[in-house]
């Protein structure tokens, strides 16, 4: 399940912490896996995560499903992740999902079916100075209107 | 820990320094709303709902959380508390569903009188409640998880006490969910006691599900009798059955818990397979005859058949009451014979088995190391195995001498893969280690012995630490070596001064030691079930579980010659087939009782239900029998004077030493141990506990290399048992776990 090139980067990890700790690993750990993945977790990878750290499995979906950095949907290779905290929902982030998601045509959450962009909803990025914001890839995009969005949209390829 | 002195509501109360508030308030008689504090836990502090007031404080503080120091001036009912304790209640009320004319919990539910007594008639609360879907978490618990407040004490039980992490709490904020990782079950030994501690109608008992309101039924003392524990726990019955078995608080026994055996066996009661009338058997035909007719039969039988006494046999199970082994002892003893056993699963029942306990079970909590010889002590005595758990987490370590590597939630550092063969050579060796180590002169028997590392290896755990126990297992019974095996455990203990821990006489086997249930020169259970004696009493016995080489035990029995009177409570193929009479005898919380538990407390229980259709309760039918067999002594009125008079027998204690000489070696031996949900046939009716993944254990374990010599590959089956070939078994041994009869 787990690649032994993703293994090899995980054990990286594992020898950080001390023997016997080897699963406060886990969220290095998710994060290979779902970059090997394409983007996304699976139940299995999961499961096998949490087996390679010889963690209880639920302890390692706990971690999965409490932090937005993982995904449990395929994603597409673009992912907007667009904040809708109380500094960018005031200034109408709502609005403007809304807007990606008819131009898009996706619902937050879901991958596009050519696979090119999805769309997330995600906590506070810390760039509340900029509100309405969005990240793509390690890029951030601030002061969003519609007219922005379709030019960020544009250059997506 | 410094005694000091705090006040709660004006009144000074003692603690100790670094103790919780929420503790000295509940041994004051002080009452703190709380939903995620339980006294066996950690503390989480996450329901916020034993809020207190603290002077000098200027916001309320958890009770559970806060920890006390000397003047601490605490107001639990003051005008802050309570506001405090409000909210929190209308908080935690906000997405509970107002369901309780539907819930199984209301009416014992903490959140519903908390509500009462602390929480507000009206909530300003108006938007849409949440709901979650549940998940099939297995037959023992259902889950209504839309009811759940996350406490987490669900989740505070599996990591702590069960020692599996099973549930959790996955997504975040309001998308919290408690549940298990994906669809898997539940698996513990002990899933049961979530039930008892979630304090809403979360986790529900399955079995119990929309059977009775919970103040409908009465609750009577009793104890479980599945294992060594003797748990105390609460029969529920209603109209005559019992519809439920709860755990009862007894901090020298089983604390707050019981395990799932105990809990979920009484659903057998109502089994379809029940004996409710008796049978005799004429001409080869069997039909239903009254009392009257079926006790006459069966005594003109024994009689016909047993001209001067020594004729007669008796086998029973270890499930008996202490009062059921006494009088039958009596009866066969009174008969004028010697042949009288509760082994009949043993391979050698000549053996003494001389290891006598020396520790109790809230001693074993204090233990620094723990060997394990022969035992899958998790699945065997579940409540043992938790005290042996919670030592470990007190930073004992533990070592075992087993013929597979057992999961166990707790980590064995040192598990000596020994097949039963091997066993007396291993024992000698650590034995010769630990004698060597300590400088000590050896006997003459073990000169030959040859110590390897890993004998050293264990005899070093032992020495190295001060209070260490050697606990012998269940496995030693199914070895022919079992006398030498014993022996030496107890050399072992004695040379290292360890104490020791007998868990191999399981069930009620004390309280059959208590009256001598075994011959002192008559036939012991194989010679019985051999022999050519033609008149018997079996005592609950199903031949295809109890008796060792049950195929064999059935043809003999089944001789034209014998006359087999079967006291049973569950109907059984094999019984009709040798039997003559087949009386109808209580089952489990149908009878009064005592149970003998490996501390030797002797513990005393009434029956919480009349016995199913016609059968009557087993210590009554065997002092009829007596009675019509014209025995002197048996003028007993109720079972509380058989009780007396069993327990102030002196039960022999000098047993010589057993020599310690080795079987005929096998290549290749087998261990069959029967799981955990089949040890009677209670338990083996309880269709839900037959629905778990432990009561569907059924393996056959085995090496790849000792796979090769017996020419058995993946899924064959071996004695009907499908095999798993893996590294975790011992070479030159098959391990059978299953819940299917036994084969020889």
């Amino acid at each position: 399940m787990i690649s032994d090139q993703a293994k090899k980067e995980i054990d990286i990890w594992v020898a950080k912490y001390p023997t016997g700790r080897q699963s406060s690993a886990v969220m290095e750990a998710l994060k290979i896996v779902q970059a090997e993945n394409g983007g996304s977790l699976t139940n299995d990878l999961i499961k096998a995560v949490a087996d390679y750290l010889d963690m209880p499995r639920i302890n390692a979906q706990e971690v999965a499903t409490f932090y937005e950095n993982y995904n449990h949907k395929p994603v597409g290779k673009h992912v907007i992740r667009f904040c809708h905290n109380i500094s960018c929902m005031l200034n109408g982030a709502d609005d403007l999902i809304s807007y990606l998601e008819t131009k898009l045509g996706v619902k937050t959450g879901e991958a596009r079916k050519d696979g090119l962009v999805s769309v997330k909803k995600v906590e506070c990025l810390g760039a509340c100075v900029g509100a309405p914001m969005c990240q793509i890839g390690d890029k951030y995009f601030e002061n969003l209107t519609e007219q922005r969005i379709d030019e960020i949209l544009d250059g997506l390829k | 820990m410094v005694d000091i002195e705090i006040e709660i509501d004006g009144k000074v109360v003692h603690g100790n320094s670094g103790e919780s508030v929420i503790s000295i308030a509940d041994r004051e008689g002080i009452e703190i709303p709380r939903f995620c504090y339980h006294k066996k836990l950690s503390v989480s502090a996450n329901c916020r709902m034993c809020l207190i007031d603290i002077k000098g404080n200027p916001k309320p503080q958890p009770a559970c959380s806060t920890l006390a120091s000397a003047g601490m001036k605490l107001y639990t009912k003051n005008a802050k508390a309570k506001a405090a304790q409000k909210a929190v209640m209308e908080f935690l009320l906000i997405n509970h569903p107002l369901d309780c004319p539907i819930c199984d919990q209301g009416g014992e539910c903490e959140l519903q009188d908390v509500a009462m007594e602390y929480g507000s008639d009206v909530s300003v609360f108006n938007e849409g409640k949440r709901i979650v879907a549940d998940k099939d978490i297995g037959a023992l618990i259902h889950t209504d998880m839309t009811r759940c407040i996350h406490c987490t004490r669900c989740i505070r039980f599996g990591a702590e006490v069960a020692g599996i992490v099973e549930m959790g709490g996955t997504g975040r904020g309001e998308d919290l969910k408690i549940e298990p990782f994906l669809s898997e079950g539940i698996q513990s030994e002990l899933s049961g006691n979530m039930i008892d501690v979630c304090p809403v109608g979360a986790l529900t008992s399955k079995p119990f599900r929309f059977e009775v309101r919970s103040w409908q039924m009465n609750s009577i003392q009793s104890i479980a009798r599945h294992d060594l524990v003797g748990s105390n726990i609460f029969t529920q019955t209603h109209k005559g059955k019992v519809k439920r078995v709860v755990a009862r608080d007894n901090e020298s026994v089983n604390e707050t818990w019981i395990s799932d055996r105990d809990r979920f066996s009484y659903q057998g009661l109502a089994s379809e397979k029940r004996c409710l009338v008796p049978k005799i058997k004429v001409n080869n035909e069997w039909r239903e005859a009254s009392w009257q007719e079926a006790l006459d039969f069966a005594v003109n039988g024994i009689k016909n058949n047993n001209s001067d006494g020594s004729k007669f046999g008796a086998l029973t199970s270890k499930n008996a009451t202490l009062e059921e082994l006494y009088l039958l002892q009596k009866l066969t003893r009174g008969m004028g014979s010697d042949n009288l056993d509760y082994r009949s699963d043993f391979a050698n029942p000549a053996a003494a088995n001389i290891l006598k306990s020396s520790i109790s079970l809230a001693e074993l909590e204090d233990i620094d190391h723990a060997l394990i010889v022969g035992s899958h002590l998790r699945l065997e005595q579940p409540m043992i195995n938790h005290r042996i758990r919670k030592a470990t987490l007190n930073g004992a370590s533990v070592s075992a001498i087993n013929a597979q590597t057992f999961d166990s939630n707790y980590r064995i550092s040192n598990n000596l893969l020994t097949a039963p063969q091997n066993t007396l050579a291993t024992l000698s060796g650590v034995l010769k280690a630990v004698l060597n180590e300590a400088s000590e002169k050896q006997p003459d028997y073990l000169n030959s012995v040859v110590v390897e590392q890993a004998h050293k290896d264990i005899a070093d755990n032992l020495l190295n630490a001060e209070n260490a126990v050697v606990i012998l297992g269940e496995h030693v019974n199914g070895n022919p070596d079992s006398d030498g095996i014993s022996q030496l455990v107890k050399d072992i203990a004695e040379a290292s001064q360890a104490q020791t821990l007998n868990v191999s006489l399981t069930s009620n086997s004390l309280a059959a030691e208590q009256v001598g249930f075994r011959p002192v020169n008559g036939k012991n259970a194989l010679e019985i079930l051999a022999s050519d004696l033609n008149s018997f009493v079996m005592f609950d016995i199903y031949p295809d579980f109890d008796c060792f080489n049950p195929e064999s035990a059935i043809e003999n029995l089944s001789r034209s010659d014998a006359f087999v009177v079967s006291l049973n409570s569950f109907e059984d193929d094999s019984v009709l087939k040798y039997s003559d009479v087949v009386l109808p005898i209580a089952s489990f919380y149908e009878t009064s009782g005592t149970h003998v538990n490996i501390d030797n407390i002797s513990q005393s229980y009434s029956a919480s239900v009349k016995s199913a259709g016609d059968s009557k309760p087993g210590w009554k039918v065997i002092k009829v029998l007596a009675d019509l067999l014209e025995i002197q002594g048996f003028e007993f009125v109720d079972s509380c004077e058989v009780a007396d008079e069993a327990l102030s027998m002196t039960p022999s204690t000098s047993v010589a030493r057993a020599k310690i000489t080795g079987s005929e070696i096998p290549e290749i031996s087998t261990v069959w141990q029967c799981a955990p949900y089949s040890v009677d046939a209670l338990v083996r009716h309880s269709s839900s506990l037959q629905e778990t993944q432990i009561g569907q254990i059924n393996v056959a374990s085995v090496s790849k290399a000792t796979a090769k010599l017996l020419k058995l590959s993946e899924g064959d089956l071996f004695k009907g048992v499908p095999v798993n070939i893996n590294n975790s078994v011992a070479e030159g041994c098959v391990f059978v776990h299953t819940y299917q009869p036994r084969k020889c």
